[in-house]
């Protein structure tokens, strides 16, 4: 088992990391410190004080909220998505990419899919607009749920006390 | 005997990233070991080393230089510099449309060198940087078809506003690379003149590698890949070799340094293809045994080396060493004849951690390398490596470690292993760091086990060779229960590769892809066009070796020319290499003879049923190897002085833990034992350079030519 800083997490985190601790990293078991060197890493990089439990994007966390424990993905601009168990696409503004005057925003003409076989569908935060995730799917097919988290199983692994609203 | 009539002939050197080995060799075949740590500047590392090994006889660089006859070098800066990326900014002009190609890579590339479970796991794939930059990477308009012929004329403006721009934003050589060109050509050439000519209008000087000049083989990745080592990480090293070489003259040397390369013989540091120097250290080791074989007639050999970071073994049947086609060195596909090695990431040097999840041992990937480990305080290594667990068990003497330049800390190394191991799995330290021991030998054992009947051979069919820094420390654990006819331990072993270099010929090899192919319908007159095809191809790399030798002054009765080609059934994938029957073709009948050498060599390599005449003969690629005489090593031969042991090799003893207990390891001064003396485990055999291990259950005896044989008693 390896001990890494803070700091490495941190450039991790950022992606400044340098390859061969990140190729180590991925290759070894993970260090016990890992989780809560990471969670402390993610609550710098947030303006709120509710505590990060998981990340499920670069700027979206599951946290314990501060007012009442529940578990609810929030973004970084502090912005709530609900309960975590819910899928949190349904709460974003959506663009769908569908024809092939949208595509040519983003890709050169041939070179982006025949929209009528597939679309971009983009998810945007209501409140900040930041990006949060884009799908790339048949136009029929419904919303992908990316994560439903074990968070009970989770905690135990992490052999941690587990949030009370879990 | 004096000096005039037992002059010191031979000098081997090995630069390796810690450590540069000089090995000499008297004409009697007496031999020092020198010892120097590396430096940045690699003339100054050979010298100190040679300082070292000459102190041995009392003599200095500046008295035995003049006399000697041969230098064999070889070295790891070369390689160093591809894979730090560190080489010379190289500009590379391809066919137009076809610029990423270099950048992409062969999809191989993103895993090779990787560990088993890295290679399995795409989040550890990775691709390295290119050796060009895309920003450095220009097309030119043209198209040579994949039977040579031209469909698109080059465009020779565009290559000269290429040129200009490439040296313009500060390229110091430039490479060209089209596709197909070892078929034609013409186009590289084309552009490589105009490259010269923009070159010379700008007052600059830098070298342009045309890939047909050098590799005119298929594969445009594996030829641009090596082409562009040419440049990039030959050239500095060229000048490297030059300041050697100049030092040495300085003191008298009148020989030419020779390096060792990949397809095992060495060439001149002059030659006009150094790239193919790129990797030499563990070749050498190869080469080594081979010459040693052939002098005492072992035909079938498993090499064995084990250093700090790795082990690789190779394998000589009927005094043959297989080649790879195609090697791949520091992650990058190459068209160059390597010597086929199998190399595991596991060494004397590893770290050792516990699983976590298993609660179990696990050794490496990553070493301590020169850090040693966490009895070597200064090294900064806090995690438990191999050689701590020697220290802790007796194996190693702390008090003499690597002849004494390191002073270690053994209560420290105890802390970490109890800590770390010992611990976590409720053992006692002794257990746990034997357990450690246990684990690496068993795990090189499956791997030499594996890599031998994978070949269709079963080790009782061979001698062990087992030799490098780490090797007589482990050969009992390699090779227990193996059944190898026997395992030998020379007493140089921590200078077998420099000696392997000694012993190798001064051999140019070039090779050349060709598409030849005939069925039972072909008539004679395909058969007369396929042997003209192949003597034309003979006759331009005859050319080339010759304009090689003739750079150190040799002339065409020196030089003798070995022909040979590969071979397959036509719609195989595999190809078979082997040396051409005649020396010249020129008729119909030539080619079946030519034929008739392959399909014996199949029916040998395979088996008879699996030839298949029946699908035609296709032949891939032509070879030319020429070589001249070289003074090489003469191997030791001294009269037997009986089983007993003289008292001065005899040292004490020491405690040594194997087989769960403590006992007490006799101790004996290698240089000091006689040939016929024989010494009963548990013992341990020390000497500067290395220290050999013979546990209880073993025995050893050394013969005239001093090499150790390890028998197993039990
Ligand atoms: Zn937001």
């Amino acid at each position: 088992m390896s001990n890494y800083t803070k700091k490495q997490v941190s450039d991790l985190v950022k992606g400044t990391l340098d390859w061969e601790t990140v190729h180590l990293m991925l290759s070894m078991p993970k260090d016990k410190d890992r989780y809560k060197l990471y969670m402390e890493v993610l609550q710098e990089n947030v303006s709120y004080d509710d505590k990060i439990l998981l990340a499920v994007g670069p700027h979206l966390n599951i946290v314990e909220s501060a007012k009442d424990q529940e578990i609810i993905i929030k973004c970084d601009c502090g912005h709530e998505f609900g309960h975590y168990s819910k899928n949190w696409k349904l709460g974003a503004l959506i663009y769908v990419r569908d024809s092939v005057e949208k595509m040519k925003e983003v890709y050169p003409e041939l070179m982006a899919p025949d929209t009528s076989w597939q679309v971009y569908r983009e998810y945007y935060c209501p409140s900040c607009g930041i990006m949060h995730d884009v799908e790339a799917p048949t136009p029929w097919y419904p919303v992908m749920h990316d994560i439903e988290p074990d968070l009970k199983t989770f905690f135990e692994w992490l052999e941690m006390p587990a949030p009370a609203k879990i | 005997m004096n000096d005039l009539t037992n002059p010191v002939e031979v000098l081997g050197i090995d630069a390796g990233g810690t450590m540069t080995d000089t090995f000499f060799v008297r004409a009697d075949g007496t031999f020092v070991v020198g010892k120097a740590q590396s430096d940045v500047d690699e003339a100054n590392a050979v010298l100190t080393s040679s300082a070292d090994a000459l102190a041995h006889w009392d003599k200095t660089p500046e008295e035995v230089f003049p006399q000697m006859v041969t230098c064999v070098f070889s070295g790891t800066a070369m390689l160093n510099r591809v894979v730090g990326r560190k080489g010379l900014r190289t500009g590379l002009i391809v066919s137009k449309g076809f610029e990423d190609f270099h950048r992409m890579g062969r999809a191989i590339q993103c895993y090779l060198g990787y560990a088993f479970e890295d290679r399995l796991h795409l989040n550890t794939h990775r691709y390295d940087e290119p050796l060009a930059h895309i920003h450095d990477t220009r097309g030119v308009t043209e198209r040579v078809d994949s039977k040579g012929g031209v469909v698109i004329p080059v465009r020779l403006h565009e290559a000269r506003e290429a040129a200009r721009e490439l040296i313009e934003q500060g390229c110091k050589a430039i490479v060209i690379s089209f596709l197909s060109s070892y078929l034609n050509g013409t186009h590289e050439r084309a552009v490589r003149d105009v490259c010269l000519e923009v070159a010379k209008e700008m007052g600059v000087k830098i070298p342009v590698f045309a890939s047909v000049d050098y590799y005119p083989v298929r594969k445009e990745t594996h030829r641009t890949n090596t082409t562009l080592l040419e440049a990039y990480a030959a050239e500095p090293s060229r000048a490297i070799l030059a300041n050697l070489s100049d030092r040495m003259k300085d003191i008298g040397a009148k020989y030419d340094v020779r390096v060792m390369a990949s397809h095992g013989g060495t060439i001149s540091w002059k030659a006009k293809e150094l790239a193919r120097t790129l990797v030499s250290g563990p070749i050498g080791g190869v080469m080594g045994s081979r010459y040693l074989a052939e002098q005492l007639g072992y035909e079938n050999v498993a090499c064995s080396d084990i250093g700090g970071t790795s082990f690789d073994m190779a394998l000589i049947v009927k005094g043959k060493v297989s080649m790879h086609q195609d090697g791949d060195m520091a992650r990058l596909v190459l068209s160059l004849p390597l010597v086929s090695m199998d190399t595991i990431g596991a060494g004397a040097g590893s770290f050792v951690r516990i699983d976590p999840y298993s609660n179990s041992l696990k050794l490496g990937p990553d070493s301590a390398g020169y850090r040693v480990g966490t009895c070597w305080p200064a090294g900064g290594v806090d995690t438990v490596s191999v050689t701590d667990c020697h220290i802790i068990l007796g194996y190693l003497n702390p008090d003499n470690f690597l002849g004494g330049i390191l002073e270690l800390d053994v209560p420290r190394a105890r802390q970490c292993v109890k800590d770390q191991i010992a611990d976590p799995l409720g053992m006692s330290l002794e257990d746990a760091a034997a357990g450690v021991i246990e684990l690496l030998d068993l795990s090189l054992r499956q791997h030499l086990r594996a890599m031998i009947s994978a070949k269709g051979y079963s080790p009782s069919d061979f001698v062990c060779f087992s030799y490098g820094g780490g090797g007589p420390v482990h050969a009992y654990g390699y090779t227990m229960g193996l059944g190898f006819k026997e395992t030998i331990v020379p007493a140089w072993a921590a200078g077998f590769s420099a000696f392997g270099c000694a012993t190798a010929d001064f051999e140019y090899r070039y090779d050349k892809s060709t598409d030849i192919g005939i069925t039972k319908d072909s008539t004679t007159a395909d058969k007369q066009e396929a042997v003209d095809t192949l003597g034309a191809a003979w006759k331009e790399l005859a050319d080339k070796v010759m304009e090689e030798f003739k750079i150190n002054g040799f002339t065409e009765d020196d030089v003798t020319l070995t022909p040979g080609y590969r071979m397959q059934y036509l719609g195989q994938l595999n190809d078979l290499e082997m040396n051409s029957p005649l020396t010249q073709i020129g008729t119909p009948e030539d080619w079946d003879k030519l034929v008739a050498t392959f399909d014996e060599t199949y029916a040998r390599v395979y088996a008879d049923a699996a030839r298949s005449p029946e699908l035609g003969f296709g032949v891939t690629a032509a070879i030319m190897r020429g070589s001249v005489e070289t003074k090489k090593p003469s191997i030791p031969s001294e009269p037997d002085a009986g089983p007993n042991p003289p008292a001065e090799a005899i040292t004490g003893t020491r405690p040594f833990y194997y087989g769960r207990k403590w006992v007490d390891a006799k101790l004996y001064k290698m240089e000091n034992l006689l040939p016929g003396n024989r010494v009963t485990g548990p013992a341990v055999i020390e000497s500067d350079a290395t220290t050999y291990v013979v546990p209880t259950g073993f025995e050893t005896w050394l013969d005239g030519h001093r090499l150790f044989h390890l028998i197993e008693v039990e």
